[in-house]
């Protein structure tokens, strides 16, 4: 028998924040690597093995986050829902 | 030196850990072994200038490589001392052995350029080195010229080597992989940063290192050829021009320390490499009983307290 399927919750919702899709992740992915290159070749203190890989975080999870901050959504990484029954 | 390799070598180590050790090294450790020489080393080589005064090293390729200097950082001695360190501090064996993998693989990259690295330091002060690129630190071109000579020669072909390495074995960058064998190596630093971001900044931070290997790759080689106008032997260049044959760029002035004959030095490498494997294999058992007799310590000394 097959493991029965959860229905996904409405999105949204404080209890499911946006996610972006793997497009949209795929997007800012690219775009960090695009706007990291072209900033650098003209700036190269930022091609500091610090602020290369924080570039890419702020990119690809502070930028969702911003906007899940701007809908009033929680920003901050959510404990698993049992975890939060107990 | 070698530059976004360094980044790329981190990926390269995890994707082909010894089939035991698959899932259970610390990411971080190899990342940190694999950096901590030229954090030591590399700030004084282009040193900094202040009121019109530069302060740093007087023969950075001396300080970097050389003994007496700093080469001593970049010596597999020091990485066993260092993996002692660990060892004796945490006794936590992903770390430990996490921390050797990294740093035997940037020592033993280093050897490419002209300047080489001391391999068998302390029996031996001379550098080993391959003069597959010219090293190229130096006080009046600084970190500028540096990379115009590294991503001009064969150390750009360098990178490239060790970024289609990685592609390669691009699972090492997918989420699964991240989820199944770097998460559950190092659980403790990954719940401690997931306080603060979601699975998808976790990610982002570990695909990090790779991301700027990259860019600084294609960043530096694109200021190197396109943006630059250099001046050599008074001619005014449309870019650094490229030399892709050994030892080049042929614009840069060669130095060099003293060496052992460039014949030896890659079976010597090679053998090393080898033996830096073996050694993490051997290891890796015996620093079991140790592992668990930590935690057990640990979880007694926080039950009491």
């Amino acid at each position: 028998m097959s493991e029965p399927s959860r229905p996904a919750p409405p999105s949204g919702t404080p209890s499911n924040p946006w996610v972006p899709s793997k497009h949209v992740e795929f997007l800012l992915y690219a775009t960090a690597a695009i706007s990291y290159v072209g900033l650098s070749i003209y700036n190269k203190w930022l091609l500091d093995w610090i602020v290369g890989p924080f570039w890419l975080v702020a990119w690809v999870w502070g930028l969702p986050a911003l906007v899940r901050l701007v809908r009033h959504q929680p920003v901050r990484p959510r404990r698993n829902p049992l975890e939060q029954a107990e | 030196m070698s530059w976004a390799a360094h980044q790329f070598e981190v990926y390269a180590v995890e994707a082909h850990l010894p089939k035991k050790m698959v899932g259970q090294i610390s990411w971080f450790a190899i990342f940190f072994g694999d950096f901590t020489p030229d954090f030591l080393a590399k700030f004084w080589v282009y040193g900094f200038n202040y009121h019109g005064h530069h302060y740093g090293a007087s023969k950075p390729y001396q300080w970097h490589r050389g003994w007496p200097g700093m080469g001593i950082s970049h010596t597999l001695f020091f990485g066993a001392l260092c993996c002692l360190g660990i060892w004796a501090w945490k006794h936590n064996r992903a770390w430990t052995i996490g921390f050797l993998l990294g740093f035997g693989a940037h020592v033993i990259t280093d050897v490419n350029d002209s300047i080489g690295t001391m391999l068998l330091f302390p029996f031996s002060t001379l550098n080993w080195s391959l003069h597959t690129w010219a090293y190229a630190a130096t006080i009046k071109g600084g970190k500028y010229l540096d990379a115009a000579a590294y991503f001009s020669s064969l150390g750009f072909m360098m990178d490239l080597f060790w970024f289609f390495v990685v592609l390669g074995s691009w699972k090492v960058l997918t989420r699964e992989f991240w989820r199944t064998k770097v998460v559950p190596a190092d659980p403790h630093v990954w719940s401690w940063l997931g306080r603060w971001l979601d699975e998808r900044g976790l990610l982002a931070l570990y695909r990090g290192v790779f991301f700027y290997g990259v860019c600084r790759m294609i960043a530096w080689t694109t200021w190197a050829h396109l943006v630059a106008r250099p001046v050599i032997n008074g001619v005014r260049h449309n870019g650094y021009p490229w030399d892709l044959s050994w030892t080049g760029p042929w614009w840069v002035q060669h130095v060099t320390l003293p060496q052992v004959t460039p014949w030896v030095v890659l079976p010597t490498a090679l053998i090393l490499l080898a033996v830096v494997y073996w050694v993490a294999n051997a290891l890796w058992e015996r620093m079991e009983s140790g592992s668990i007799r930590a935690i057990a310590w640990r979880n007694v000394r926080r039950k009491t307290t």
